[in-house]
């Protein structure tokens, strides 16, 4: 934070910094991250609609009642998927990186993830790595 | 400019939802608005299905830490394709949600409303304090690193030194407060403490003390409005919204009197002026005053005209606030006692007034009958108020 009492007292410098912040999960949000270290996705289910959401939450968004157990979700596909040249500062990246949105069959939401091989709509994926972000190849 | 207080259409309150007021919840803040939304709708009877409309209400986005905090809100608030409207006046947040949902029923635009209100702040590190920093002037005042419990200390420094009054005196709405929270099962900080026990505090910022302070916290609430013909399909016992009122004083703090807040001097006589309350110390029964701090109670219960200028502490010394006083005053336990998540807060206090014209405020139901209430938040840049006048 400062102005250039010399020169110029056209503007005043200064930053806004972030702060940091602790995030908790609920409890559907911790099932999800120990799905994660168990090589699982977990999806919740609403039992007076029968829809499965991922990632798992507390309540169903339409019935507006509380979830109720939690399934292993299978046969991952990508949803779309767009290939990044320039990182965000504007550099251009040495290897193109390929990022998706993963979904599962008859599952409501999706999960991002970084693709290996040739990323296609609709093409089913393997997951590879468990973790934030989500690593997946196509089979 | 006169606002048109004829309104098409009259509002009443079907039903409110809390969760605890705690620091430290489990639940994301998506979570803690479904839990009120979810309470609010079965006290109504009602289901998601039913309702019209949502409007959401939540302070800085930076507490919950994330930005666009209507739309992350809104699947935890029932908003999922339905209109959905955030509202955000600071601090005024809380009492201001109620308010844009009146006036979505009083339009005749919706019938049935869910008001929700949410505030996560125990997660902002080191404390929630930082995310004020960049409410100031950028060049004249942010240097300075301000936070709001020194500019709050210059204000009651202020309407001390102006109406000659002590510290002891103001302490002694703490002590009532806190007393007051012990009868509600959602507050964070309640307790039976002494004037002793707040002076003795640890010193913030002369002459803020510990205990002079509300709490960090995290929470929601929630509320179902309705038109008149649904609320009265619905209840044999209505509670209806007959007064609303917001206004700012200034938008540079330092362009107004710290020793009144003329800024809800305004906005209460335009919801009086809608309820067709002439004398406010002689037909309100029961008030729920803005109070993260002690003082600000008694400096709202000034400005809401309850009290005379400089005339609340002495009052509160007599019992007149108590709650089995003329005028009992944070029947809840208010910010003080209950907690302080902002805009959930301030929904919170409505909901009090709501119980008590209801009579469903059990341990926390006041001693005289009542017929009218208000409640009030405070906030933006400390110059924006928000009234709201129920009778039963």
């Amino acid at each position: 934070m400062s102005w250039d009492k010399g020169k110029e007292t056209k503007s005043w410098k200064d930053i806004m910094e972030a702060e940091k912040y602790v995030y908790t999960l609920g409890e559907a949000g911790e099932k999800f991250l120990e799905g994660l270290k168990e090589g699982k996705i977990y999806g919740r289910k609403c039992r007076k609609c029968g829809r499965v959401y991922v990632p798992p939450r507390m309540y169903c968004e339409d019935c507006f009642e509380e979830l109720d157990e939690y399934v292993t979700l299978r046969s991952p596909y990508i949803d779309s998927f767009t290939t990044i040249y320039y990182d965000d500062e504007g550099n251009k990246l040495d290897k193109p990186v390929s990022i998706a949105i993963i979904r599962f069959e008859g599952v409501k939401g999706g999960l991002l993830a970084y693709v290996e091989g040739e990323a296609n709509q609709n093409k089913n994926v393997e997951i590879i790595s468990y973790d934030i972000p989500l690593k997946v190849k196509v089979v | 400019m006169r606002p048109n207080i004829y309104y098409s259409k009259r509002v009443g309150i079907l039903g409110s939802g809390l969760t605890l007021f705690r620091s430290k919840m489990l639940e994301t803040p998506q979570e803690l608005a479904f839990i009120a939304a979810r309470r609010a709708l079965d006290e109504a009877g009602l289901e998601l299905k039913d309702i019209d409309c949502v409007v959401i209400g939540s302070a800085p986005d930076a507490f919950d830490g994330v930005h666009m905090k209507g739309e992350y809100l809104a699947h935890g608030s029932g908003g999922i394709r339905k209109m959905v409207s955030r509202v955000y006046v600071g601090g005024a947040t809380g009492v201001m949600v109620p308010i844009s949902g009146w006036y979505h029923v009083a339009s005749g635009l919706c019938e049935k409303v869910l008001v929700v209100a949410e505030e996560k702040m125990s997660g902002d590190l080191p404390h929630p304090q930082a995310i004020f920093r960049y409410i100031w002037d950028p060049i004249t005042e942010k240097p300075l690193n301000p936070n709001l419990i020194w500019i709050f200390a210059m204000e009651m420094h202020r309407y001390m030194k102006k109406y000659g009054i002590k510290k002891e005196d103001i302490a002694l709405v703490s002590v009532k407060n806190k007393r007051n929270a012990i009868n509600n099962p959602y507050a964070q900080l309640p307790g039976q403490i002494t004037v002793d026990d707040v002076m003795n505090s640890e010193v913030l910022v002369w002459p803020v003390q510990r205990l002079d302070i509300s709490p960090t916290s995290d929470g929601a609430a929630a509320m179902v409005l309705a038109s008149e013909d649904v609320t009265r399909r619905y209840t044999d016992t209505p509670v209806w919204i007959e007064g609303v009122g917001w206004t700012l004083d200034n938008t540079s703090w330092p362009g107004r009197d710290l020793f009144y807040p003329r800024y809800l001097e305004n906005a209460a006589k335009m919801a009086y002026r809608m309820a067709g309350i002439e004398r406010p110390n002689k037909e309100i029964d029961v008030v729920e005053p803005y109070d993260p701090f002690d003082y600000k109670e008694l400096h709202h219960l000034e400005g809401l005209q309850i009290a005379g200028r400089g005339q609340a502490p002495f009052l509160l010394k007599e019992g007149f606030f108590d709650l089995d006083g003329d005028i009992p005053s944070s029947p809840s336990g208010g910010l003080l006692g209950v907690g302080n998540p902002i805009a959930a807060a301030g929904l919170m206090k409505t909901i009090s007034i709501y119980w008590q014209l209801k009579g469903i405020a059990g341990k926390m139901q006041v001693k005289r009958p009542v017929k009218t209430g208000v409640a009030q938040a405070w906030g933006d840049l400390m110059q924006a108020s928000t009234v709201i006048v129920m009778r039963n």
